[in-house]
């Protein structure tokens, strides 16, 4: 068993998946301490642990109301674990902060700021110097290919430019973790999958931790290199898969590999089951 | 903008400029059948007659332009101070409970009593000078941009305060950048509500004494029965409600120019 699984409530990986280096192995950037959350005197998770890696990207998978939101809230900071601890870097969580940029579902831009404001914002709030936030906003949008378009408003712009804009913003703070809230779940599919790349890629470059929800199998496989698939939070209970693809990741490609495939239907099973 | 764009927005024009036209073409018209004494409808000639009379020789021994002045100079006053102030305390009543628990009952008691109904408690308390006059413009600007900056300040997204907060804004940062443009589309709607609002109680204001402003006009030739006097002077205030309420909702267009385009 690994070392993720001590003291957990794990249930086993499918056979196939249990080789390969532990995430866990390293120092964690963010973990959970049995964390449990209450809502109105309502259990929506209890005894929730786990750990990942620098550079790691988990995919958190479950169908509405499972509480894979609730477990991108508290590390964001906008929720406080009822009981145990979230800790990003060994350290307890206290509230929202820029090592914790979120990336969210409807986008969430400033419509009356620029393309270019929008991103430079964390800069802004630090209060960094007016040349450093134009040239940092530039090569934040060069690195999500929206190079042009620092000028134009995001009501100008299409969804899926839009989202862009929201994972340059979060990227310009230079986060130790980004969370990413089904941010492509709105978009349609060729946007969606061009997307999905755009983030292996942004992530190969960076070397930037990842906590991606999703209610996408799909998304959750491609993207992954870890899956949690959350179907008893209430019992602590989630189903960890590690994903097996071939480098480079960012290849629309993978989407077609046995490996792909395999997962993808023993995903497909346990979600029914 | 396309074509038929285009040809929508010369129709809008062509209405807004017809419609005026033929209420002023209906006037003339009943005014010259003689069907209503000139004493309750004057003609429009009769008003403009009256109108260059008043620019030539002033109204009570005073210009013309000294009547128009004082009136823009309260409402202006009235207006600026009360529109700063509301918005100041209604965005801060929409994000802040206490804040908005202090001034909740107290400015609820006061908003439903009519101007005129504070009018003599006022000539008791501030005289019947300039004080008295503006306050009361002053206190219903005031009221009504907090209500709309209040609501303004409540319709903030939350995940838009959330994405400020994860990307390092501090509370200031959170209120200038987020809360209060959020609430700008309101904001503007409230100045344009309230401008109409101020015009319309300059007019009982005035009834408070003195010798000038387009109120005292309208209201001391009433007395005299000089209607034509009474019409121009309305006409006078209707332009400068038009002009200021185009010139906000002109000024509303380029400040929110994302509103209705989200």
């Amino acid at each position: 068993m690994s070392a993720t699984a001590k003291g957990l409530a794990l249930v086993p990986e499918p056979a196939g998946h249990a080789d390969g280096p532990r995430a866990s192995a390293v120092r964690p950037v963010l973990s959970f301490e049995q964390v449990g959350f209450d809502y109105d005197g309502r259990a929506i998770m209890r005894d929730v642990s786990f750990a990942i890696a620098p550079g790691e990207l988990v995919a958190v998978l479950g169908p509405s109301g499972c509480g894979k939101t609730t477990i991108l809230n508290m590390v964001a900071g906008f929720l406080k674990p009822t009981a145990g601890a979230a800790l990003i870097g060994g350290r307890e969580i206290a509230g929202p902060g820029p090592d914790r940029g979120v990336v969210f579902q409807a986008a969430a831009l400033f419509d009356w700021m620029t393309v270019a404001d929008n991103i430079a914002f964390s800069l802004r709030c630090a209060g960094r110097p007016k040349a450093e936030q134009r040239q940092v906003a530039s090569e934040m949008a060069a690195l999500v290919g929206l190079s042009g378009v620092e000028g134009l408003y995001p009501y100008q712009l299409s969804g899926g430019m839009r989202q862009r804009v929201g994972l340059a913003r979060v990227l310009a703070a230079k986060p130790k973790v980004m969370l990413m809230d089904e941010p492509f779940s709105a978009l349609d599919v060729q946007t969606r999958e061009v997307l999905q790349e755009e983030v292996l890629r942004i992530k190969e470059r960076t070397g930037c931790t990842i906590l991606f929800v999703t209610h996408s199998i799909d998304e959750a496989v491609f993207l992954g290199d870890r899956i949690f698939l959350l179907n008893d939070l209430k019992e602590g209970r989630f189903e960890e898969f590690r994903v097996d693809l071939p480098a480079p990741r960012a290849n629309g490609e993978n989407r077609l590999h046995p490996a792909f495939i395999r997962l993808r239907e023993a995903i497909y099973r346990q979600m029914r089951h | 903008m396309t074509s038929s764009d285009r040809r929508a927005r010369r129709q809008y024009w062509a209405v807004a400029i017809l419609s005026p036209l033929a209420i002023f073409l209906l006037w003339v018209f009943v005014t010259a059948q003689g069907a209503v004494p000139a004493i309750i409808l004057p003609s429009p000639a009769a008003v403009a007659t009256s109108f260059l009379d008043m620019v030539q020789r002033g109204y009570s021994g005073v210009a013309l332009a000294t009547h128009v002045g004082a009136s823009l100079w309260r409402v202006g006053v009235a207006f600026l101070i009360g529109a700063a102030l509301g918005v100041a305390v209604g965005l801060l009543r929409g994000r802040i409970p206490v804040i908005d628990a202090i001034f909740l009952v107290p400015s609820e008691i006061v908003r439903p009593i009519p101007p005129l109904g504070l009018i003599p408690l006022f000539i008791l308390w501030f005289g019947i000078g300039e004080l008295s006059k503006i306050l009361l413009i002053f206190i219903a600007v005031f009221l009504i941009m907090m209500v709309n900056a209040q609501a303004g300040a409540r319709s903030c997204a939350v995940d838009s305060l959330r994405a400020a907060q994860s990307m390092g804004a501090g509370r200031w940062q959170i209120f200038r950048f987020v809360v209060l443009p959020s609430a700008l589309p309101q904001i503007m709607t409230g100045l344009r509500i309230a401008m109409g609002t101020a015009l319309t109680i300059l007019v009982a204001s005035e009834l408070l004494g003195g010798d000038r402003g387009l109120g005292f006009l309208i209201l001391d030739a009433s007395s005299f029965f000089r209607t034509t006097y009474v019409f121009a002077g309305i006409i006078l205030i209707g332009l400068i409600g038009l002009i200021s309420d185009r010139g906000i909702a002109y000024l509303s267009r380029r400040i929110v120019h994302w509103e209705g385009r989200r």
